[in-house]
């Protein structure tokens, strides 16, 4: 009896500790600050490799390997773009998806016909289609621009893109480390941006959902689901690289990471089984894909999979943006995805 | 022991829930209900009168431009032409003001991409200039009905002799594109504009009405098969009008008796995620935030006509009347009733004159476009690369969308409406 009481008022007092204060710490040091991080480095990354291989010190494979990790990061961050890089234009600067009428390709050979060597400010004022990976995809993988043979008319776009990114993620990395930034805004409450803990938290689950959301409709697109079943390989995500199935498997595991911090506040034990499984379920079928994802679409036999794929992102959305969101008691209100 | 144990867990339960949610709903711990369940149904009632008075204007206008149609047809003069432009724009007036209603009744939804579908590969329709850029991979962006009486896509052969309604509807994301529109708004509107080659350059689309007529001046060629495909598509778009008109009329089995038999949270739902979907996702995303961004003119709503701002300052207001129970008719009557904001400001008065001050920043934002519109700066030179002062217009008006939807899930919370998608609120384990 004695002991029961004991053990309450101890539990009681670490609860006003606050358990959600202390997820949203560990998410924010341990998981959303190390991605704008290894975004920032996959970016200084990829104007060192631009460089090298514009002079001549690289091969062209080694600056394609340098891109798929920077798209890497950018992916895994999407899911975690709470904050600064989620405001004003910043993020479209960084991918412009999907790209239905080709616009990268007019648009940067419009550029290049208007400034032949684009200066640092050209590019930074250009328009996003231009500015971001996307473009960079263009110039590397597509095959009109034959970028080897072409390193005079490309060079100088690909080192100002590199340096955008580069520019761009320092941006975003100094609005979060700054004092009373984003970092701080997670931490220490209440601030200008959230009362208390609970609205910070609902805020990074708000932003994990629309990225398992967005997951879905990067699949869901060229899949067809728009289009009365019929496959748009132009509108998966990195089409021209072949890579959107790395890509998926990069943004997912930045939800997952978001997931593995908030599971200790889940008293439902069934719940956090259905979730773990749901992840593991998706990553494994991304990582059974046998082709990439343009290619998959295209063929009758891998309808299926795809399939099978797509129903297991809708029951991980389900699970966390309905019955999570209902066991945490946050509100996951609109998303850009919404309206679609 | 085990009973004493239990019952410390249920301290626990509740003291963790008031040390950690400090900022949640006070309604829901005082136990009272977040709105009075009749005072509710009359509002979901009222909502329901709303679209029905937007969809019957909508009707009246299109048979408005119906009738000027067919003076165009009649006699193809250019004062004809423009008469049935202004009577295009008319039109809109009152059925941009219905967009709220989608997202989440499915029978609008279903409905819809047969009248509003947007943005379009116009080659499926008639001539383009050799600039035109389609959809990648669209087998139909260049298949021109109205020049061709037959239409081979992959394996299928189409036979195009007759135009009618049900080919046309029929032709609608032909080969799975959704780019290939043949019917509705904006299948008109190109009919009646023809493209917009100014770019983000000063200038709309400047088809002759010659176009439509069949002398010796006639220009464009198949010229009657023209004057068909416009008398059809806008005879259908009258046709849907009508439909839809039904679905919301009072005491009949149709959508609106499905809507008011549903419970009430789901009613009040369905309004407020209609509300937000508009706001946030179409209106400040797909149709603002992606022309601006891209400096895309191809994704401006009204490429053709230049009515951009009209069709985005009359969306804004449709998400405003679901709101206050209020729309303005085209015979200037206002219709007002049962609110969400009486229902809001019941439990909550903060909350509902912070949504309205939105309505009202985002009405001034929006009021913006159209201002610069009859300054004859229309939305696409807003959207040119290098124009930071017309950047900054439409990131406004984006801007304003964005808070105001922040808002609009606080009311929703002052309702206790957490989950608000429909699709997924209902949901379970």
């Amino acid at each position: 009896m004695r002991f029961a009481i004991v053990l309450v008022s101890v539990l009681a007092l670490s609860a006003c500790s606050n358990p959600r204060e202390e997820v949203t710490t560990r998410l924010a040091n341990q998981v959303l600050l190390p991605a704008h991080e290894q975004w920032l480095a996959s970016n200084i990354a990829l104007v060192k490799s631009s460089r090298a291989w514009c002079a001549g010190e690289q091969e062209l494979a080694d600056l394609k390997q340098t891109f798929h990790a920077t798209q890497a990061a950018w992916s895994h961050l999407q899911p975690l773009m709470v904050g600064p890089l989620s405001e004003g234009n910043r993020s479209w600067q960084v991918q412009f998806w999907p790209d239905k009428r080709n616009m990268v390709a007019r648009q940067t050979e419009a550029l290049l016909e208007q400034s032949p060597e684009p200066t640092q400010q050209q590019v930074d004022e250009a328009s996003v289609v231009v500015q971001g990976l996307t473009a960079f995809e263009y110039v590397l993988f597509d095959e009109n621009t034959d970028v080897a043979a072409n390193q005079d008319r490309y060079c100088p776009l690909l080192i100002g893109i590199a340096r955008h990114q580069q520019a761009l993620s320092q941006e975003v990395l100094d609005l979060w480390q700054q004092s009373g930034g984003m970092l701080d805004q997670l931490i220490s409450f209440p601030n200008d941006r959230y009362a208390s803990a609970d609205e910070a938290l609902g805020g990074i689950l708000r932003v994990q959902i629309t990225g398992v959301d967005t997951l879905k409709k990067k699949l869901g697109t060229p899949m067809g689901r728009l289009n009365s079943g019929v496959p748009q390989p132009y509108q998966a995500e990195a089409w021209r690289s072949r890579h959107s199935t790395e890509n998926l498997l990069a943004s997912l595991g930045g939800a997952q990471a978001v997931w593995e911090r908030v599971r200790s506040l889940v008293g439902d034990a069934k719940l956090v089984s259905q979730i773990d499984a749901a992840y593991k379920s998706v990553s494994d079928k991304l990582e059974a894909l046998p082709a990439p994802l343009m290619e998959i679409v295209q063929d009758p036999a891998g309808k299926a999979s795809l399939q099978a794929l797509y129903q297991d992102l809708d029951t991980l959305e389900n699970l966390q943006q309905v019955d999570l969101a209902q066991h945490l008691g946050i509100q996951i209100g609109f998303n850009a995805n919404d309206g679609d | 022991m085990l009973s004493r144990v239990s019952t410390g867990g249920l301290l626990l339960a509740s003291l963790l829930f008031s040390a950690c949610s400090d900022d949640t709903a006070t309604s829901e711990a005082d136990g009272s209900p977040a709105y009075d369940d009749a005072q509710a149904r009359a509002v979901i009632n009222h909502y329901a009168d709303l679209a029905l008075a937007g969809y019957s204007d909508a009707l009246a206008q299109a048979q408005v431009l119906r009738d000027s149609i067919d003076t165009l047809l009649a006699e193809p003069s250019e004062a004809n032409l423009a008469a049935a432009r202004q009577a295009w724009r008319d039109a809109r007036v009152p059925y941009m003001q219905t967009e709220v209603f989608r997202f989440v009744n499915t029978v609008v939804d279903e409905w819809e991409g047969q009248v509003n579908a947007w943005p379009l590969d116009e080659g499926l329709i008639d001539y383009v200039d050799d600039s035109y850029q389609a959809v990648m991979g669209n087998p139909g962006a260049r298949a021109n009905i109205i020049a061709s009486e037959s239409l081979k896509i992959g394996e299928q052969q189409l036979d195009l002799t007759e135009l009618n309604a049900d080919l046309l509807a029929g032709l609608n994301e032909l080969g799975g594109s959704e780019a290939n529109v043949a019917t509705g708004y904006h299948a008109i509107e190109f009919l009646l504009w023809g493209q917009d080659l100014n770019g983000t350059g000063p200038g709309a689309g400047e088809r002759p009405a010659t176009d439509f007529a069949t002398g010796d001046n006639a220009t464009g060629g198949h010229n009657q098969r023209r004057r068909d495909y416009l008398k059809v598509v806008t005879d259908l778009l009258i046709d849907d009008l009508e439909a839809m008109v039904a679905q919301w009329q009072p005491e009949q089995d149709n959508y609106r008796a499905e809507l008011e038999a549903d419970s009430v949270e789901n009613g009040l739902r369905k309004m407020l995620f209609g509300m937000g979907s508009l706001s946030l996702g179409e209106l400040a995303g797909e149709r603002m935030k992606v022309a601006l961004a891209a400096h895309s003119p191809e994704d401006e709503h009204d490429c053709f006509s230049d009515n951009t701002h009209f069709s985005h300052f009359y969306n804004g207001k449709g998400i405003e009347n679901v709101y206050l129970g209020e729309y303005q008719r085209v015979n200037g009557e206002t219709l007002s009733g049962p609110s969400l904001s009486d229902l809001v400001a019941a439990s909550d008065p903060q909350a509902d004159k912070a949504l309205k001050a939105h309505f009202d920043a985002s009405e001034a934002a929006l009021q913006a476009l159209v201002d610069s519109a009859e300054k004859g700066v229309y939305f696409d030179q807003l959207i040119a690369p290098g124009n930071a002062d017309g950047a900054a217009t439409v990131n406004a008006a984006i801007n304003a969308l964005v808070e105001q939807t922040t808002s609009i899930e606080k009311a929703a919370l002052v309702l206790e409406i957490q989950a608000l998608n429909p699709d997924t609120a209902n949901h379970s384990f």
